[in-house]
């Protein structure tokens, strides 16, 4: 007691000195908490108080961490990590989280569900936080609970807006596989703190910890670990429930889930990997190993998957399974390339996803359907949409004039240089693989124009919307985006210097 | 900006302009395409005029003219080193002559569209978008640029055929998609191995340039394709005949090489003739002129080791081709088939490794390039009419549309390799080098030669046994009298475009000293370079 009382007031003190590392993390939390407000009092008088807190509170946050640039830091007792690699990767997130914000917006502008809008807004801004916490975070503590903050936020959103059995189902699904991983992972955390005595996964107790450990053991609690990040990731075989939440939940909420969490959970592995394969022990070598036959079974599982589906969402769903393998092949070339590499393939996915969702969202506004086949000769009477969801779909799945072929070209570069640099087959395979998955992914990413140009169909009635106009336009914006970037990456690369 | 670029970019300015004119002015748009491929052709024809026969091309930059170079991308990626992309245009003797047939083929498969109804604002704007990807393939020196380039070509093809194609289209665009695509994902991964393996000499970053990737001294030491210290392998191949085997095979297929032939005949017989005439006029010549370029010429030393093979898959080509021909009973069918045979001439001609054949391989392309075009396009003339090609629905066509039949006899006598015609020089030669191959010592043997001559008499078989089938004899169409009224004797339109062509195809083989001066200095280049390490 004694010990604690002369401690206490140097730990507040630490505290109180790392509040200013938290700026932008604060600004969501005090949004989170105007909008719950506004929510309960303010929308009755004005129905968009929630929104306008929320996308305020999100510009805010970015703001902040983009005044945190340059000047790395730690705080909260090593806890908080904050380097160039982290406000980078929480500026796509906030980015990425204001148009999902939008998209929701207008998704529900003219619908009656009974339900309250604003209390989305409120969860969306907590799985902000937690998304971003995940990416200023070396310790197992705080990356666990950022975790299950995301998975909380992102349970309530699916199951939230569900309106019939097969959306329940979805939720129900997501939740109990979600809670399961989370127990297993925290079982294999505690295992790692068991050897170690040390959570936080860059400092050399705990690497001196691993390196000491019995390999059976070790070997098990790593695959415990992995599999709550799989979850999160959704790589194979973490990636069944994916496909029938995406498809479950509302377009922009799959617009939501199938990119920003996943850039969180791949920095933080980002860093867990290259911190733990810098060294020639055992425990490097199985993580490198356990990555590389992730990557690869994921590429070829998703993308090969993908080619049966019919509904758009499922198939995204997969195309996204296969972009995280693909996401994790870029991770292993984080090794050999500064992380703009990275950096670079997840600002050009998230790019990639939320306009193809939002795409969708529109369609699906305008027709009523989400069916491949229900797009049949479309073309005709869309065809800006259409000309744009091609061209994604030419960027998804690496063609040049895009974005998404300069990511792909970074990430192979970076993977054969370090094939050059030791030799080692996985890297070939890892390329192989990469290479041929994108062939494969022509098949379904055409079956878009397959149905929108070449195949006739009868003229659609279109349905009486009126809020797609911003989504749409978002979406074109992002488009062009992709193509921009491709003919001109020196504009977003040298960026991320 | 120059010339090249204008050569290039022209067609996009009028990709843009349809697309911006209503539609009101649909009418206009295949004027517009017509007008900006005219300035396209005699834009190249200048080229043509201007061009220095002295300058040798291939690996030296001061070889090219034209020259454009604009640093494009320039990062700094750490560790992975500097990243230098070069905005790179320059052509020689290997590119003008294939840059002026582009441009000449081009105006061929406008010519043929001019009855297109069907959605023509897509339909041109996606031919000039990929006239424009066409003629930047042939230009770049800069292998990132180049790559751009090829893909872009693919998404109008797929649209192309997609949409303006025959019954069984889906399957026909995406089938050529897709071989094409599978051959090019791997040479990227070549690409991204010689950009390691390159060091441009004077700024020490790694670069694209395929002029300095064809330099050996500017290759790393102990890099993935080094020539010095290199032990990499891959499945028991060394690393530098793996690069080549991939790039082969990625153009290979566009060429086509039996047995990665099988989207040309199902391509062919889908798509519209245009597209028909600009598959077999250009996109062929693609795949012979990158084997040329890239192949032989940023991997000399494997390809002095494999040409044996590549003989091989030439002779197996002209062969199975024409024997495939022979059995055909579409009419379409059977020159995509002549296609893959005639084609085979040039990687037999190229494989050769002697002057001879490498120009003979060279003006077999060319020659190739607007005979072939001519009969698609003479395919077309009845398909038009009656919208069928079988070839036992139509007998004694001679008499009923005599000029049509002067135009396809003196297709098929000049693509049959008649003396007098372009295909006979091209033909010749290669069949000269080839002969010549064994007493200069590049390993391939007589026999190819002897084989490839075999091929030609099968070529003379399955073109006289088509004009015999069709053409003479008494008149009797499938469709009866209402085949007969259809089947009106060629037009205006059509004489335009054909005479053109064939009398090109009679003045090149009269004196084919227009296209040999022009390429001389560049092949003999080429020889030298390969033939150093044989």
């Amino acid at each position: 007691m004694q010990d604690i009382n002369t401690q206490l007031p140097s730990i507040l003190d630490q505290v109180i000195q790392s509040i200013p590392f938290f700026k932008a993390e604060l600004a969501l939390i005090f949004a989170f908490l105007g909008s719950i407000i506004a929510t309960l009092f303010l929308d009755k008088l004005w129905k968009q108080s929630s929104f306008i807190i929320t996308l305020i509170g999100i510009v805010s946050s970015f703001v902040l961490a983009t005044q945190q640039f340059g000047q790395p830091q730690s705080g909260f007792f090593g806890m908080l990590i904050i380097d160039n690699f982290s406000v980078y990767s929480r500026g796509i997130i906030l980015a990425a989280l204001l148009i999902c914000v939008v998209f929701i917006q207008q998704h529900f502008q003219y619908k009656t569900f009974g339900k309250n809008l604003g209390d989305v807004y409120s969860i969306l801004l907590a799985a902000g936080l937690g998304i971003n916490l995940l990416t200023s975070t070396t310790n197992w503590l705080l990356a666990f609970i950022a975790i299950e903050t995301v998975s909380i936020s992102s349970y309530i959103l699916v199951g939230y807006f569900s309106e019939n059995k097969r959306q329940t189902e979805a939720s129900m699904k997501y939740v109990l596989f979600g809670s399961v991983s989370a127990a297993v992972m925290l079982y294999g955390l505690s295992l790692l703190y068991g050897f170690t005595g040390n959570l936080d996964f860059t400092s050399f107790e705990h690497i001196q910890g691993l390196i000491e450990a019995p390999k059976i053991l070790l070997s098990v609690a790593l695959l415990f670990m992995f599999t709550g990040l799989g979850f999160k990731l959704s790589f194979v075989p973490f990636h069944v429930w994916s496909p029938d939440v995406y498809e479950g939940a509302p377009t922009p909420v799959t617009a939501f889930l199938s990119t920003v969490p996943k850039i969180g959970a791949i920095i933080l592995l980002a860093r867990l990997f290259e911190e733990w394969t810098s060294s020639s022990f055992y425990f490097s070598e199985l993580v490198l190993i356990l990555i590389s036959v992730a990557s690869i079974t994921t590429m070829l599982i998703g993308n090969l998957v993908a080619l049966r589906q019919s509904n758009i969402k499922r198939m995204m769903a997969y195309s996204s399974i296969g972009h995280t393998g693909f996401l994790l092949m870029a991770l292993v070339g984080n090794l050999a390339s500064e992380p703009q590499v990275l950096l670079f393939y997840i600002a050009v996915y998230t790019i990639m996803n939320l306009a193809v969702f939002g795409l969708i969202d529109v369609m699906e506004q305008k027709i009523g359907s989400v069916q491949l086949e229900n797009y049949q000769g479309l073309g005709k009477q869309f065809p800006i949409t259409f000309s744009i969801f091609t061209l994604l779909g030419i960027s998804l799945i690496g063609l040049p004039p895009t974005a998404g072929f300069i990511g792909k070209l970074f990430v192979f570069t970076s993977i054969f240089d370090l094939f050059q640099f030791n030799n080692n087959r996985y890297y070939l395979i890892l390329l192989v693989v990469g290479a041929l998955t994108s062939v494969i992914s022509l098949f379904y990413y055409f079956k878009i124009p397959l149905y929108a140009f070449l195949r006739k169909g009868d003229e659609v009635k279109i349905l009486p919307t009126k809020s797609t106009q911003i989504v749409y336009i978002i979406s074109i914006i992002l488009g062009i985006t992709t193509l921009l970037l491709g003919i001109f990456p020196n504009l977003l690369l040298t960026l991320f210097k | 900006m120059g010339l090249l670029s204008l050569l290039i970019f022209l067609p996009l300015i009028a990709t843009a302009l349809i697309l911006l004119l209503p539609a009101s002015m649909r009418q206009s748009y295949k004027y517009i395409s017509l007008g900006f491929t005219v300035v396209q052709f005699a834009l190249s024809g200048y080229l043509y005029t201007q061009f220095d026969n002295t300058v040798i091309g291939i690996n030296q930059a001061s070889g090219f003219q034209f020259v454009e170079q604009l640093a494009w991308i320039r990062l700094d990626l750490g560790s992975l080193g500097q990243l230098e992309i070069d905005y790179f245009l320059g052509v020689d003797g290997v590119s003008l002559p294939l840059l002026v047939l582009s441009a000449f083929v081009m105006l061929m498969a406008i010519g043929a569209s001019w009855n297109i109804t069907k959605s023509t604002k897509g339909y041109f704007a996606l031919l000039m978008l990929l006239n424009m990807a066409v003629m930047g393939i042939f230009c770049a020196l800069d292998f990132f640029l180049f790559y751009i380039f090829y893909e872009v070509m693919l998404l109008p093809l797929y649209f192309l055929i997609g949409i303006w194609g025959g019954a069984n289209r889906e399957y026909a665009a995406i089938k050529f998609f897709i071989y094409t695509l599978f051959g090019s994902v791997f040479m990227l991964l070549i690409i991204v191995g010689l950009y390691f393996s390159v060091i441009n000499p004077e700024t020490d970053a790694h670069t694209f340039n395929m002029l300095h990737m064809m330099n050996p001294n500017n290759y790393v030491d102990g890099s993935f394709f080094a020539y010095m210290n290199n032990y990499y392998e891959v499945l028991g191949i060394p690393a530098r005949m793996l690069g080549f085997i991939v790039l082969f095979f990625a153009f290979a297929i566009k060429v086509p090489i039996v047995p990665l032939h099988t989207w040309l005949p199902d391509a062919h017989v889908e798509a519209p003739t245009p597209v028909s005439i600009i598959l077999a006029g250009i996109l062929l010549k693609i795949g012979g002129y990158g084997i040329i370029r890239v192949c032989y010429s940023i991997f000399p030393d494997a390809a002095a080791d494999a040409n044996w093979w590549l003989g091989l898959i030439g002779v197996i080509s002209i062969l199975y081709g024409a024997l495939n021909a022979l059995a055909q009973k579409d009419l379409k069918r059977l020159i995509a088939y002549s296609s893959v045979s005639h084609m085979g001439f040039v990687l037999l001609g190229v494989a050769s490794l002697t002057a001879e054949g490498i120009s003979g391989a060279l003006f077999q392309m060319l020659s190739h390039g607007f005979l072939s075009a001519a009969l698609f396009f003479l395919v077309g003339v009845i398909y038009d009419r009656v919208h069928d090609r079988y070839i036992y629905n139509f007998r004694g066509l001679a008499s009923h549309m005599p000029t049509y039949t002067g135009f396809v006899a003196v297709a098929f006598f000049a693509s049959l390799g008649l003396p007098g015609f372009s295909a006979f020089i091209g033909e010749a030669f290669v069949i000269i080098g080839t002969f010549n191959a064994e007493s200069v010592g590049t390993g391939i043997p007589r026999w190819m030669a002897i084989a490839g001559s075999v091929g030609i008499l099968l070529s003379a078989a399955y073109l006289l046994w088509t004009l015999q089938r069709m053409f003479f004899g008494q008149t009797r169409f499938k469709g009866g009298e209402e085949w007969a009224s259809a089947l009106t004797d060629v037009n205006i339109r059509e004489r335009i475009i054909l005479f053109p062509t064939l009398a090109l195809a009679l003045l090149l083989g009269i004196m084919p000293s227009l296209v040999f001066d022009k390429m001389n200095a560049t092949v003999l280049n080429l020889v030298s370079l390969v033939s150093q390490y044989l």
